[in-house]
């Protein structure tokens, strides 16, 4: 599976890396966007099969970016790692068709008990 | 208007001790030690910014070496790898991580700014209108490193104080 990990930190897309191989995930093919509009442009360049998104990213916020993708009818997997985590946010998510919304900062089992069901 | 703010100095302890644990500290071997000391020296920090139902700052201060520490954990890297852009991205996302928590904690209606970095003590930082709150103030590792709440008045001061 090809995964988009996108984060305007380079710190966390590191340890977002770092942490899918410690949960058993890093043989997947990772790929990395470092602001909204490049996952945007990269979730349909590239056409991942998952996407793990930040929430406060330049350009575009991670929640413009997953309205935006589903507006161009494109439903591939979409879910939030992100520090914030309010209910109204929640609610935004789920409502745009988020699959998931794990809270910096995570470990690899939370990771597992995540991606386990969608990666296999 | 500001409210008054429902996050105190143990919620905030409990994030710092997650942020630890699950990335400067994982072996649970050298934790955050409590100096309740507010004055203590920094070298380096960031901030995130929060405006609307709570209007304030969070902030990450340290010493250089304990930032060059952070770096290391966070990045999977030898202390001598570490370069200022290492350590001034993991200041920005400690910063980030630990503001992100501290909007969830807050009444509905807050936004959360991108994190700023100053390699520069935090004494030289100025946030108007804003004083801290609360803190989390401790060594690690024998060095110093604190997270505090700045809470900006609602009340619009002219002297300036």
């Amino acid at each position: 599976m090809k995964i988009l990990i996108a984060d305007d930190s380079r710190v966390m897309r590191q340890i977002v890396v770092r942490t899918l191989r410690q949960a058993g995930f890093g043989d997947h093919d990772l790929i990395e966007a470092a602001d909204g509009q490049q996952a945007y442009d990269m979730a349909l360049s590239e056409k991942p099969d998952l996407i793990i998104s930040d929430w406060n990213m330049p350009h575009l916020t991670g929640i413009e970016v997953l309205r935006q993708i589903r507006a161009t009818g494109n439903n591939v997997k979409f879910g939030f790692v992100t520090s914030e985590c309010t209910p109204e946010m929640k609610e935004a998510a789920e409502a745009s068709g988020s699959a998931f919304f794990i809270v910096k900062p995570f470990t690899a089992e939370r990771f597992d008990e995540v991606f386990a069901p969608i990666l296999g | 208007m500001s409210v008054e703010v429902e996050v105190d100095e143990s919620d905030l302890a409990e994030m710092v001790e997650q942020v630890w644990e699950s990335y400067l500290d994982p072996e649970g071997v050298s934790p955050l030690i409590p100096t309740y000391d507010e004055n203590q020296a920094s070298e380096v920090h960031s901030s995130v910014s929060i405006t609307g139902s709570w209007s304030g700052h969070v902030v990450y201060a340290s010493s250089t070496a304990a930032a060059r520490r952070a770096a290391a954990a966070f990045l999977a890297m030898e202390l001598e790898e570490v370069s200022e852009e290492d350590i001034s991205d993991t200041l920005g996302e400690l910063a980030n991580i630990v503001g992100g928590n501290v909007k969830a904690m807050l009444p509905p209606g807050a936004q959360l700014s991108l994190p700023q970095v100053v390699l520069a003590p935090e004494s030289t930082a100025r946030y108007p209108n804003a004083a801290r709150i609360s803190g989390v103030y401790g060594l690690w590792e024998g060095e110093p490193v604190s997270i505090s709440m700045w809470q900006i008045s609602s009340e619009t001061k002219e002297d300036g104080a």
